[in-house]
């Protein structure tokens, strides 16, 4: 017994300190960075304080960190006046093609950021193919960047919602009805009530990946609507102001910091789902024009918002000359596509080999989970910041980027495995070992066949996340390290139709690699996507 | 079973390719970066690769300045063993971030024009940078919209910063780009401190700021389906429209606006980065890749692919360059001074006027 | 009083109810059965059958949470078809309660009080009015699960008399309980219809309740049916 405990804390510890390796000790270093050097802001005899501080007080810098929250803040009341009464429809009627939209509204999930921002480029953006009937300025516009996070997270708060109200007690509902009730005040007063604490949860994840997000920010905001993330980056890259970048970062921890507490507080709320007694979904009257509108709205929402804006990377790439075709296909993109292989095969083996130790050990402690999720929760663009003023000897080893990109992917194997093994009766382990098998033997022939399903998909996600990994990417880049991704990015940043022709190509590739790669890895329980057991995806893409 | 066999073997094979990638190559290969504007005839960098036998591998960066700091921030692991596009402007600041190697000693032989080192005789006279080309950074106007629209250029920098003129200017951000940096520098040398209230003229009247010279001249100038008919760019552009215009012209579409204080000379040059090139094969393919970049033929190349005039005091200036006009007077900023205060422009401008 | 004129069922194939005419006994007597003696102001009658022969479905057709396939619910002549659940006046009540977990007992007691119209002031008023008679006055800000299945089930019944509804729908109220509690709600329930009542006609509480227990159905009906393939079937 001591023996395996003992090789059970050398399984667990390898991940935890992975964490802390890649993930706190470069946002300690880019702390102290910005704690110790002077700001160019500051006042000469001040110390880090009035440095930090003036942050606050230079009117750009604070414009954009208000920014930052108000998108955030925009997009997640947004997504819920949306996604609430979508949810309701969802859960409660049954309807024609009711399983298709619920399965089609979970596809953002394992869409890479960058195809994501592109998507809502050809849709909704200046030469989208809807946006281009739009009035534009030169500046673009602060709502491309709201869609693209409505993109990603009206999913979010629609499985909420949908959970919250699919586990509404039926008895309850009806003694509300007969208790003078209409179904408006009957949904007010009892439906929402006990969905609000799966819905509020949804939100604070939801504003903690809007406040977060990269990809998107950089290229449906811009520079004119730059989140604080974006100019972290212009900083770094651009101006090579790294103090002030490092102490802006500060600034973000702080906020990111409160929305994940909240989110920790909220999620610890959420109800168990009941068992039995759930309202079973009806068929509407089709002749009332309340349904009509109902489910009108709904899939209007669900196909404009989910969908649209990857049907239209396909149809632009499709419209797109023959000349920039042969100019994505050429041996530039070759290059870039071996990149993202290797880099995310092998990261994606050292994910699961530390996702599933992870799991495995001290599932029980609460503070070990929180501590497997922590890369969920920091921002990628510090991570790499850090990691260029911690280790700047190692910015030419493959390795560390394949760290990086485990690093991301690994809270995404972690999660279902835990709940797997969570959900995993203690009862066929026991007769397994009276049966006369060993501890390893039980795990091998026992526990691990039972929670292959949940290692699949945690790899699948991880795989989706990698291959579309680009805040890191970029910001660690190297010429020789290109890949489709940040390909695409250069694309964006030449000159020349010829050049945003040949990005909606690429784009409409890496999506296209995504998906079949998803569906090669998982792709016959896709309907199991967005259930209320996997809580996946990452917002790090 | 023999599926995660399969899977095993390769993914295994997949970590340990580093290993088996490179096999022995009896060529060099000597990595060199670049601003995004890099042009050589293929045929030309094939025959220099195939006479040294090296592999050329061009790594292109952004414009200069983007270049700039990519090389500064990995300057512990660099990207590259040669650099070319730092400009007379940026050399002091990449040589006190400890960039650039002393040049090879096979490189002192090569004449240098008079007419650069009459215009930066710190910059020629540099050990460790070797001026390849040279170019006058200016304002180019779209003759055909201010006929259009009937108005009168603009004859100083002062006029240029009223707000019916200044709506109309599209410059480059001097962090990011070299002819940015350029153009500050030349206003600051002439305004000297009330360069700053001119700036913030410029903004208040709707300048445009753009982060390169090809989004500037490519996406803003009206030229080219843009907003903006007057652009920061070079003297030679006018000179490069004639020579790519579908049809023959006699006169070139666009002109330069030479306002005093609104031209710079610029210089452009190759370097050996420190910490690249360590073994004696590619040290050798480094020197002969100098050597090239100023041998007769490139210099007389360069010119109608990158749009510069060459450097080497014994090839001449092609014919088409005729449009470009005269070469202004210009004189480049004292090094000192830009080494001390150079960066703080940059500062200052993303402050005044980009924010 | 409670008709079912023709009443007709189908879900999925299956015929729960088969054109089941029945009417509310109308014997103007007070509830009493073998056991448990008369209970004054209270009438009660059972519905009996096999879990899953359509009891339930016809309660929830008279409460007005379905719609018959064919068929109509009279109260007192008066077809109720097109009368929406919270304006027919009848209580239901199920085996666990169905109190609601976010509001506290006073509130959960005054939600149907507020549904009439009533400011939030005057239905608390009423509420902790109508706990103080059942001898619950103490509980009223006090959370729902923090009390026992007797003082829940006491909860539940106030919150239903407040609204004074003409009918009390019971759904196998008691069917999972272990028996000593069931005994002791049983006859609590009773006991509380009972006190309520004010001596006048128009106040008697009448009970449909729901159970697949003859023996519990015996103790507390005065009449009894049986529900079986679709149609009624009269006990007692």
């Amino acid at each position: 017994m001591r023996r395996s405990r003992w090789h059970g804390l050398w399984l667990g510890l390898t991940p935890a300190l992975f964490i802390a390796g890649m993930a706190v000790l470069p946002m300690l270093r880019l702390m102290w960075f910005g704690a110790s050097e002077p700001s160019p802001l500051g006042t000469e005899s001040g110390g880090f304080l009035s440095g930090w501080l003036a942050i606050w007080s230079d009117s750009y810098l604070r414009e954009r960190i208000v920014w930052s929250l108000t998108q955030a803040g925009v997009s997640t009341v947004l997504a819920v006046l949306l996604g609430v009464p979508v949810a309701w429809v969802m859960a409660r009627l049954e309807f024609w093609g009711r399983q298709w939209l619920m399965q089609t509204l979970m596809l953002p999930f394992v869409v890479p950021t960058l195809v994501a921002a592109m998507g809502v480029l050809a849709w909704w953006g200046p030469r989208g193919l809807v946006g281009q009937f739009f009035e534009w300025d030169d500046r673009g516009s602060a709502w491309l960047l709201i869609a693209g996070n409505l993109f990603f997270n009206l999913c979010l708060i629609v499985r909420a919602a949908v959970a919250g109200f699919e586990s509404q007690s039926a008895a309850r509902l009806a003694v509300a009805r007969t208790l003078g009730a209409t179904p408006w005040r009957a949904f007010w007063r009892v439906e929402l009530p006990h969905a609000t604490p799966a819905i509020l949860s949804a939100m604070s994840l939801v504003f903690l990946y809007c406040l977060g997000g990269f990809g998107l920010a950089l290229l449906l905001g811009g520079q004119a609507y730059a989140t604080a993330e974006v100019v972290i980056y212009t900083l770094v890259a651009h101006e090579l102001e790294l103090v002030l970048a490092s102490q802006l970062a500060l600034w973000m921890l702080l906020f990111t910091g409160v929305a994940v507490a909240l989110y920790a507080w909220l999620q610890m709320r959420v109800r168990a789902p009941l068992r039995g007694d759930r309202v079973r979904r009806y068929r509407p009257n089709v002749k009332s024009l309340t349904t009509w509108l109902m489910l009108v709205g709904v899939w209007m929402v669900c196909l404009c918002i989910g969908l649209a804006p990857l049907v239209a990377i396909f149809t632009k790439a499709a419209l797109a000359s023959s000349v920039a075709w042969s100019e994505a296909l050429s041996g530039e993109t070759a290059a870039a596509i071996w990149n993202t292989t290797r880099f995310s095969a092998t990261a994606l083996v050292l994910a699961t080999v530390l996702g599933v130790s992870h799991a495995i050990v001290g599932r029980r402690y609460w503070w070990w989970r929180m501590w497997g999720m922590l890369p969920l929760m920091i921002s990628p663009v510090m991570v790499a910041f850090g990691l260029i003023l911690l280790v700047p000897q190692w910015l030419d080893s493959w390795l560390i980027l394949v760290c990086a990109y485990a690093l991301l992917a690994m809270p995404l194997v972690v999660q279902p495995v835990a709940q797997a093994l969570d959900s995993l009766p203690r009862a066929w382990g026991d007769a397994a070992l009276s049966l006369g098998a060993s501890p390893w033997r039980v795990w091998w022939r026992v526990t691990m066949p039972l929670i292959a399903p949940a290692i699949r998909r945690g790899v699948a996600f991880a795989m989706a996340t990698m291959v579309g990994e680009f805040a890191m990417t970029l910001f660690l880049s190297r010429p020789e390290w290109t890949t489709l991704t940040t390909l695409i990015y250069q694309h964006l940043g030449r000159a020349g139709r010829l050049n945003i022709d040949s990005a909606w190509v690429l784009s409409a590739i890496l999506l296209s690699v995504t998906l079949v790669l998803f569906w090669l890895l998982d792709g016959r329980r896709w309907h199991a996507v967005g259930t209320p057991e996997f809580d996946d995806r990452s917002p790090h893409a | 079973m023999r599926r995660h066999f399969l899977l095993t073997t390769a993914l295994v094979g997949l970590l340990f390719q580093p290993l088996f990638a490179g096999a022995a190559d009896a060529r060099t290969t000597l990595r060199v970066v670049t601003h995004s504007s890099f042009d050589l005839p293929k045929d030309l960098i094939a025959t220099f690769e195939a006479e040294k036998k090296v592999t050329l591998r061009l790594i292109k960066a952004g414009d200069a300045g983007e270049m700039l700091n990519k090389l500064i921030l990995s300057k512990e692991t660099p990207i590259a063993d040669v650099v070319f596009g730092i400009d007379n402007a940026m050399l002091p600041r990449a040589r006190r971030e400890g960039l650039l190697q002393p040049l090879p000693a096979e490189t002192a032989a090569l004449s240098l024009s008079p007419n650069v080192s009459d215009v930066d005789p710190q910059a020629s006279a540099a050990s460790d940078w070797l001026p390849i080309d040279f170019g006058y950074v200016t304002i180019n106007i779209d003759k055909a919209w201010f006929a259009e629209n009937k108005l009168a250029l603009p004859t100083s920098l002062d006029q240029l910063a009223e707000p019916e003129y200044a709506k109309l200017l599209v410059v480059e951000n001097p962090a990011t780009s070299s002819t940015g940096l350029a153009f500050l520098t030349a206003t600051v040398q002439a305004k000297g401190e009330s360069a700053w209230t001119w700036w913030r003229a410029l903004r208040a009247g709707g300048v445009k700021v753009s982060n390169s010279w090809s989004d500037a001249y490519y996406k803003d100038f009206t030229r080219n389906g843009g907003s903006r008919p007057m652009v920061v760019s070079y003297l030679t552009s006018p000179a490069a429209e004639v020579f790519y215009s579908d049809k023959p012209v006699n006169v070139s579409p666009t002109a330069n606006l030479n306002l005093p204080g609104g031209v710079y000379a610029q210089i452009e040059g190759l370097s050996l980065l420190t910490g690249g090139a360590k073994d004696a094969a590619t040290r050798q393919a480094a020197v002969d890749f100098m050597l090239f970049m100023r041998s007769a033929a490139v210099q007389k190349a360069l010119q109608t692919t990158m749009w510069m005039w060459p450097a080497s005091a014994t090839v001449a200036r092609e014919p088409v360059m005729t449009f470009a006009g005269k070469a202004p007077t210009a004189r480049a900023v004292d090094a000192a001074v830009l080494d001390r205060d150079a960066r703080n422009w940059v500062r200052r401008f993303n402050q005044e006027v980009v924010r | 009083m409670l008709e079912c004129q023709h009443l007709t069922k189908t879900f999925q194939g299956v015929t729960l109810l088969d054109n089941v005419n029945w009417q509310w006994p109308a014997t103007g007597r007070f509830a009493t059965s073998a056991v448990g003696g008369e209970r004054p102001g209270v009438q009660v009658v059972a519905l009996l059958g096999a879990s899953g022969a359509g009891k339930t479905s016809l309660l929830r057709l008279i409460a007005g949470l379905d719609h018959a396939s064919a068929g109509c619910v009279r109260w007192d002549g008066q077809d109720l078809s097109k009368v929406p659940p919270e304006r027919r006046g009848f209580a239901l009540m199920f085996q666990d309660f169905a109190l609601f977990p976010h509001l506290n007992v006073q509130d959960n007691v005054a939600f149907g009080l507020r549904e009439q119209g009533q400011s939030r002031a005057a239905a608390r008023a009423t509420a902790s009015q109508a706990l103080a008679r059942m001898g619950l006055g103490d509980f009223t800000q006090r959370a729902v699960t923090a009390l026992s299945g007797g003082e829940q089930q006491r909860v539940a019944l106030a919150r239903a008399l407040v609204t004074q509804p003409r009918l009390f729908l019971l759904d196998e109220p008691f069917s999972s309980l272990d028996t000593d509690l069931r005994t002791q709600l049983r006859s609590g329930f009773l006991n509380d219809l009972q006190a309520n009542w004010d001596g006048t006609a128009s106040g008697i509480s009448r009970v449909l309740l729901v159970t697949h227990d003859e023996a519990e159905a015996r103790e507390m009906a005065s009449h009894a049916w049986r529900l079986s393939a679709g149609a009624l079937v009269s006990l007692w």
